[in-house]
């Protein structure tokens, strides 16, 4: 019992060692640029920054946690993006046909990647290093190499524009209610069932702790123009791949793969199609990031996404997904997400030379997976 | 100067707070093997990874005399450097190296200072394999060449390389045939001869009782006896380690035995490597409603293929008609077989049974995740009913369903992997070695289930290579030799004598063969 709740706290002081790692990185970020870093306005800019590869980096979680990687992403979402880009801009679709039919492509991009890998038995570290080429010279070949321009202004409104300041209140007490409500009917169908309880105040203490979160993020947004819609997106997908990766059986078999395949290949589960499925789930998330990075900058560039796949799986390690597979957490990746962007836009506010911020990246991603590494979680 | 070469003196272990080992004494004599014999979680594997060095000088309390001086090993290397070995339980050779590679691995001889000296190395590697009594293996060659019997003497082969004077054999049996093992006991008598000291660990009595000189027994991380062997009966041995009198190993349950629900027909596996070459040899067999059916034979002889076939789970190219209840089923997956109405529990618990990460909840509803589910959304609460029921029902020893399997002993991860396998309701059960590695109160516990699921009408077909299990338990035996059925016999009366006669007589070298 002792043990257990040990663990228990260990795992989640380890999300709390996470929060406090981009507490302190503000903070010092904070003092450096002369308090230009915590205002409502970069935190804005920071948090939409940060959306392209949270995206990203929510495939690329179940990706890594079954076991695989990808490296083709960065060439996916430029091919994608450029798809979206011509579609709108060359060949007249509306913005709406133009995404469907981005997101389809996204799938058969992903779950194609995946035949390869479980069907025809490439490993995956290949696969992604031959599409990460082959993608990029589709986009290079489809655009003719030059940017695709001016996209659709109801395209470039998912990139740039804002949620309602009332709207963005009324969905964060949706969701507080939402949290509150399901935390108590777990408790209600443990007490029904005669199962053990945690103790009520950690319960409580987390609601309220979420609610905290919810409101503070709201409100800092709300002094600048609202919450972006691609940081509500990427909301958006951080709940359904939480939800699927915790509560649904497609979920809990991505962890069972990745922590020995033949263990559950032998109980029934058809790990090929979990894999593909994972894959595709990748490719999907190429579009999203495809279609916003086109809404952002307002055009479809051939070179867009180049080294996404990098940030992607920095996140991921960052955020505490084991190399070998098998665990990790749909939130970490985000945290890790939010630590590389925090990263990139306080140097740049203290106008740290380039070469130093890669090096600085690059650091501080080795000393993270150590960290990870002394705290024990990585021991397979 | 003593009388041993080596002394361990009260040790003490703390993990945490809880005391692994509390006072420990073992002390062997030059030349004089011990058999230290304890259940699953006794405290072997830490006592051994305390002498070992893994766990270095000054993380755990007592003494140890090496040759009367203390010995304050850091790390493996210096206890290697004083001449203490271990040989794991598992190989811990590299199969893609060659025999004399992996003999000197980390203990190379080299020339012009970083050279391999490939021609000492293996002119020694042969030496060494000739003291072994091993002459036709090519040292040049991969180790994967050979079989599990051969590989288990290379390891003896490296420890002797590094000069040990102690050797530690881990339950060094566990994956050997019976033909192998006693090669190797006579190898370690030999040992004894020259001068060399074991410490002997095993399950099987029936060989610490052949080839040891002294047994020590502990329980609970403390030490219960030290006695000659001469003293001590395999009986007096469980008593002690079990700490209560188990009578009888095997709960014999009356069962009866109905009609047959179960045939495997012209069931053949081709090698996955080698395309010509037949590891599984048109086999066919019935197993009726409650029977428990056992299939013997040696490691290699095609048993854990055969059943693999039956399951849908062969990786290489296989034919197999599998008729259950009369209806013919088409299984080319383990998901199809499972759905059809049978389960597998794999050979290599830790390769193919448990996800070690997972907790032991997870782990339990595996295979039976979609029961729990509505729309694929897992109900939680009635999935943590199920298992926290079946926990208690088998008794797996946890402190919670969540904390991950690996940290359960053997015993109790594959209590966890027997529920699995069990919680889709066989009617057709596959266990293929289920006792490996599994501590006597485990094993008994297992045993008794499977009496349970025959009274209620499972057939069980239980693939074991040890002879004891097999007669004690199944109502009818199959000896697989060379791929083929070499014997159909009733179990009454049964000897060891005749299913080994049946299972060798077929292989024609006898003695650990190269696969």
């Amino acid at each position: 019992m002792q043990s257990q709740q040990i663990q228990q706290l260990f795992v989640r002081y380890k999300i709390l060692a996470l929060l406090i790692a981009v507490a302190i990185i503000w903070i010092f970020f904070h003092i450096k640029t002369d308090s230009a870093f915590i205002t409502p306005g970069n935190l804005s800019n920071l948090f939409r920054q940060m959306s392209i590869t949270g995206m990203l980096a929510c495939g690329m979680v179940f990706v890594i946690i079954a076991g695989e990687i990808d490296l083709s992403i960065g060439s996916q979402l430029g091919l994608l993006g450029g798809v979206v880009a011509l579609l709108t801009v060359n060949h007249g679709w509306g913005t709406w046909p133009a995404i469907g039919a981005v997101l389809v492509l996204g799938l058969l991009i992903g779950a194609f990647n995946g035949f390869v890998v479980t069907k025809m038995r490439v490993p995956s570290f290949i696969v992604g290093l031959g599409g990460m080429l082959a993608f990029r010279g589709v986009v290079l070949y489809i655009t003719g190499s030059s940017t695709i321009a001016p996209a659709p202004d109801d395209l470039i409104a998912l990139g740039q524009g804002f949620l309602p300041p009332k709207l963005s209140i009324w969905i964060g007490a949706l969701i507080f209610l939402g949290m509150a409500a399901l935390t108590a009917r777990r408790r209600v169908r443990r007490a029904k069932l005669g199962l053990q309880q945690g103790a009520l105040w950690i319960d409580v203490a987390r609601v309220l702790a979420i609610g905290v979160l919810i409101f503070g993020f709201v409100r800092i947004l709300n002094d600048a123009n609202g919450i972006p819609i691609p940081v509500m997106i990427l909301l958006g997908l951080l709940a359904v791949f939480t939800y699927v990766s915790t509560q649904t059986v497609f979920g809990r078999h991505i962890y069972a793969v990745g922590g020995n395949m033949e263990a559950t290949r032998l109980s029934g589960v058809n790990v090929a199609r979990v894999k593909l499925v994972v894959f595709a789930l990748m490719g999907l998330m190429c579009a999203f990031a495809g279609i916003i990075t086109v809404a952002r900058t307002g055009s479809g560039s051939p070179s867009a996404g180049t080294g996404g796949e990098l940030d992607a799986i920095s996140a991921c390690f960052i955020g505490g997904t084991s190399m070998r597979g098998g665990s990790g957490t749909v939130y970490g990746a985000l945290i890790g997400a939010l630590v590389m962007a925090s990263l990139d836009s306080g140097m740049q506010l203290m106008d740290v030379d380039n070469s130093w911020q890669m090096i600085i990246k690059g650091v501080i991603l080795a000393l993270a997976v150590w960290v990870d590494v002394l705290s024990g979680s990585n021991r397979g | 100067m003593s009388e041993y070469l080596f002394e361990m003196r009260q040790i003490v272990k703390e993990f945490s707070g809880v005391r692994a080992l509390n006072g420990i004494d073992l002390a062997v004599r030059p030349g004089e093997c011990v058999g230290l014999c304890g259940e699953n979680g006794a405290g072997k594997s830490t006592l051994m990874k305390v002498l070992s060095g893994v766990y270095p000088y000054g993380t755990w309390e007592g003494e140890i005399l090496f040759d009367g001086k203390p010995l304050r090993a850091h790390s493996v290397r210096d206890s290697e450097d004083a001449g203490i070995v271990i040989i794991h339980q598992e190989l811990m050779l590299v199969p893609q190296l060659s025999v004399a590679e992996n003999i000197f691995l980390g203990n190379e001889i080299r020339k012009f200072g970083g050279v391999m000296d490939y021609d000492a190395m293996y002119a020694k590697a042969e030496a060494l394999l000739a003291r072994l009594k091993l002459k036709d293996v090519n040292v040049a060659a991969r180790v994967s060449n050979y079989g599990g019997g051969y590989q288990q003497l290379f390891e003896i082969a490296k420890a002797l390389a590094k000069n040990a004077r102690l050797l530690i054999l881990d339950e060094p049996s566990s994956s050997l045939t019976s033909s192998e093992t006693d090669t190797l006991l006579s190898i370690i008598e030999d040992l004894k001869k020259d001068g060399v000291a074991c410490v002997y660990i095993s399950h099987k009595l029936e060989e610490v009782a052949r080839v040891c000189d002294s047994v020590t027994v502990i329980r609970d991380g403390k030490h219960i006896v030290t006695k000659p062997m001469s003293e001590m009966t395999t009986h007096s041995i469980i008593t002690a380690m079990v700490g209560r009198e188990i009578d009888n190993l095997f709960p014999k349950m009356e069962h009866d035995v109905g009609e047959v629900i179960f045939e495997a027909k012209h069931v053949t596996c081709w090698d996955v490597s080698n395309p010509n070459r037949k590891r599984v040899d048109n086999i066919s067999f019935e197993v009726r409603r409650g029977e428990i059916v056992g299939i013997a034979g040696l490691v290699g002889a095609g048993r854990t293929e055969l059943v693999s076939a039956i399951f849908g789970a062969y990786p290489g190219r296989y034919e197999a008609e599998v008729i259950l209840e009369g209806k013919p089923l088409k299984i080319r997956s383990p998901e199809q077989a499972i759905k059809a109405g049978l389960s597998l529990v794999p050979e290599d618990r830790k390769r193919q049974g448990i996800v070690p990460m997972l907790g032991v909840g997870d782990n339990i509803t595996l295979a039976t995740l979609a029961h729990y589910a509505h729309a694929g959304q897992i109900d939680r609460q009635a999935e943590l009913q199920t298992v926290d029921a079946e926990i208690k029902r088998l008794r797996v020893k946890t402190a919670s369903p969540e904390l991950a399997i690996a940290g359960l002993s053997g015993g109790n991860q594959q209590k966890a992997v027997l529920i699995k396998m069990l919680l889709p309701q066989p009617k057709v059960l596959i266990l293929d070695e289920p006792t490996r590695g599994v501590d006597v109160g485990s094993k008994y516990d297992i045993y008794k289930l499977m009496f349970e699921l025959a009274a209620k009408g499972v057939a069980i077909i239980m693939v074991s290579s040890e002879m004891p299990e097999v007669l004690g338990v199944s109502d009818r035996v199959l000896v697989v030799g060379e791929g083929k059925l070499q014997g159909n016999f009733p179990n009454v009366g049964l000897t060891q004598e005749q299913v080994l006669a049946a299972a060798i007589s077929h292989a024609a070298e006898g003695s650990a063969h190269a696969a």
